[in-house]
């Protein structure tokens, strides 16, 4: 502790008599991410001399803006890091930029980033059996090192967490030896620190993300949702926004912040949507047609959804995107631009146009009795179609998304709140085979659902799982009950429970029922940028 | 494990309920990301991707386990990176309510 006391001191000392020295303002301004790597690192990690690799260990690994950002908390928590927000920022600028990761690198592990929750990864068992145990593939698959950086991460870890030898999975083995010899060296050569991928984006001009964008998206609650994301550069790499839309029932949508964009694709956006602090995650494709990516409440990340943008004129997505032969249906076309007559394609006839707005048109449709099966091309005048229309004869199957989740009690006076989950019905016609689920099925795209809830197996039901772990509305949001003790439950066990959600999709006078695997269960007391 | 005996009753069922060949099948079984599954006990699920192998109520035995780092990405532990934790919280199973999260990231 002493010793931490007297590496501070002399952090300050030697930080102050460098401003001193240069009485410059660059010198302790945050927008210079170099000078303060200079001030605030290096007084452990050391100059290499290779201006190619100027820092050591710093220099040697490439991260995401997350990524960066959690190795500052842990410098900060652990090694008695003493830096402001604002420089962190612009540090977490500068690695990113600079030793970044370039969009393909990013592309197979978005949802972590995204804060997507009830992901399930498919893991290498190698890496699941010594890493994916605790924490999430994407954590380290987001991460570029050199061999010698992943041997450290292993020594880092036994430093940290020394009880790892001893969990199940590594006492019955040689665990240190097989994770610095083996597992290591595979991660310096799937997740290569000189994985030309990076030269390569960096060398590459970085799209333009300022102007209008066409959005469409879907938050658990209240739909889907259109709008025109309008985005004005305020200094490099910041930008101010607005968002302005309607959700499919006809309520608008308002909002308004500011984003930051990182290794020229990274967007990263805060803003408040009808008085509720949300978050943007998307990435921009390299040729700066679109962002893909999720909204979410800033308190809540569970709550949010996809969300897609497009630059310039275009159909963006259909709400619903599937209609029954012979029957009449209102659909909302997103998108912007979309000015002239609407077409649905054959055996689909506009009856009338209800509404048109910026961000969507709003049409009363009617598929023939005798309209063919299959996909239709949407189009609005000149815009271009990104979505298309199915035409369906019955729904055949549907299948409830997220398959697997987890819910987490909360709240009960303690300062963990509950984690919520929610669910969609994602519907399928049967294809030319008559069967469901084989390969010709056609997907429906989402629809609306009855929800319930069921014991998930015999153990579920005997523990009266279904009483208090929670209940679901008819929006399909699942809200779990109360964290703490309960002395009503056997051994006074938590309100966690193993539950079936079921979704049932009317067709006309035809049920069609599914459901997925939810398990209500404890808070976690440590979040991540990166779980 | 074949020269183990189950000893209690929890032990017995376990036993019962699983060969050592699907038990081994299923230990290395991928969960939700966030979560863990394969210490054991793990924290949110149990290796049989269900809740019944877990310490339940958690708060029961909580420090027990979390001090020594059991579930490091999950629970607090006392004994490395948050020495200061539960230092106002001695009994978790009666004030369990004061135990706060670590959520250090700050928003960009």
């Amino acid at each position: 502790m002493n010793n931490n006391k007297s590496k501070r001191a002399l952090l300050s000392g030697s930080a102050l008599a460098l401003m001193g020295a240069m009485l410059t303002p660059a010198v302790s301004s945050a927008a210079d991410g170099e000078t303060l790597i200079q001030e605030k690192c290096l007084l452990c990690h050391t100059q290499t001399g290779d201006p190619e690799a100027p820092f050591s260990r710093i220099s040697q690994q490439r991260k995401t803006p997350e990524g960066w950002q959690m190795t500052i908390n842990r410098m900060q928590r652990l090694n008695g890091l003493v830096i402001s927000h604002e420089e962190t920022q612009a540090v977490i600028k500068y690695l990113s930029d600079t030793q970044g990761l370039a969009p393909s690198e990013t592309a197979p592990h978005r949802y972590v980033l995204e804060q997507k929750p009830n992901v399930v990864e498919d893991v290498d068992p190698a890496y699941a059996e010594m890493c994916a145990r605790c924490h999430s593939n994407a954590r380290f698959g987001l991460q570029r090192r050199t061999l010698g950086e992943w041997q450290l991460h292993v020594n880092t870890h036994m430093a940290i967490n020394p009880t790892t030898e001893l969990h199940a999975l590594a006492r019955d083995r040689s665990w240190y030896d097989i994770a610095y010899n083996d597992v290591a060296p595979k991660l310096a050569t799937d997740y290569a620190f000189n994985d030309p991928a990076w030269a390569n984006w960096q060398k590459m001009a970085k799209p333009d993300l300022t102007g209008s964008w066409s959005v469409a998206g879907f938050m658990p609650g209240k739909g889907d949702y259109s709008a025109t994301l309008t985005v004005t550069e305020t200094a490099k790499d910041n930008f101010s926004l607005t968002l302005q839309g309607h959700y499919v029932d006809g309520k608008k949508l308002q909002g308004s912040g500011s984003a930051k964009v990182f290794a020229g694709y990274e967007w990263r956006a805060s803003l408040a949507v009808d008085g509720v602090k949300m978050r943007q995650v998307m990435a921009a494709s390299e040729d700066g047609s679109a962002m893909t990516g999720r909204m979410y409440q800033s308190a809540h990340d569970e709550i949010g959804g996809e969300v897609t943008a497009v630059a310039g004129k275009a159909v963006v997505a259909l709400s619903p995107a599937a209609i029954k032969q012979g029957q009449l249906q209102k659909i909302t076309i997103i998108g912007s631009g979309l000015k002239g007559s609407v077409s649905l394609g054959d055996g689909v006839q506009v009856v009338k146009v209800l509404s048109r707005d910026a961000d969507r048109v709003v049409v009363l449709a009617r598929a023939s009795a005798t309209a063919s099966v299959g996909l239709r091309n949407v189009a609005v005048g000149s815009a271009k179609a990104n979505a298309q229309l199915a035409v369906y004869d019955a729904v055949a199957s549907i299948q409830v998304t997220p398959n697997e989740s987890i819910a987490r009690v909360g709240g009960n006076g303690g300062k963990l709140p509950k984690v919520k989950s929610s669910y969609r019905a994602l519907a399928f016609s049967a294809g030319k085979d008559g069967q469901p689920g084989t390969e010709d099925d056609m997907r429906l795209g989402y629809m609306p659902a009855q929800w319930s809830l069921q014991p998930f197996d015999e153990v579920a039901e005997h523990d009266k799982d279904l009483q208090f772990a929670g209940s679901i509305d008819s929006s399909g949001v699942f809200t779990p009950g109360d964290a703490g003790l309960n002395h009503e439950r056997k051994f006074s066990t938590n309100n966690v429970g193993n539950l079936k959600v079921v979704a049932k999709v009317m067709d006309g006078d035809n049920a069609v029922e599914s459901d997925a695997h939810l398990l209500v269960t404890v808070p976690t007391f440590i979040k991540r940028a990166i779980q | 494990m074949k020269h183990l005996k189950s000893f209690n009753k929890k032990a017995k069922m376990l036993d019962q309920a699983t060969s050592q060949n699907e038990v081994e099948e299923v230990v290395a079984m991928q969960s939700v990301v966030g979560c863990t599954s394969t210490n054991d006990p793990g924290w949110e699920v149990d290796p049989f991707g269900g809740l019944g192998s877990l310490c339940q109520p958690m708060e029961s035995d909580l420090y027990g386990c979390a001090d020594a780092c059991w579930w490091p990405a999950q629970v607090p532990d006392t004994m490395s990176q948050y020495p200061e934790w539960s230092k106002d919280v001695a009994k978790a199973n009666e004030d369990w309510r004061k135990l706060d999260g670590i959520f250090p990231e700050e928003q960009k």
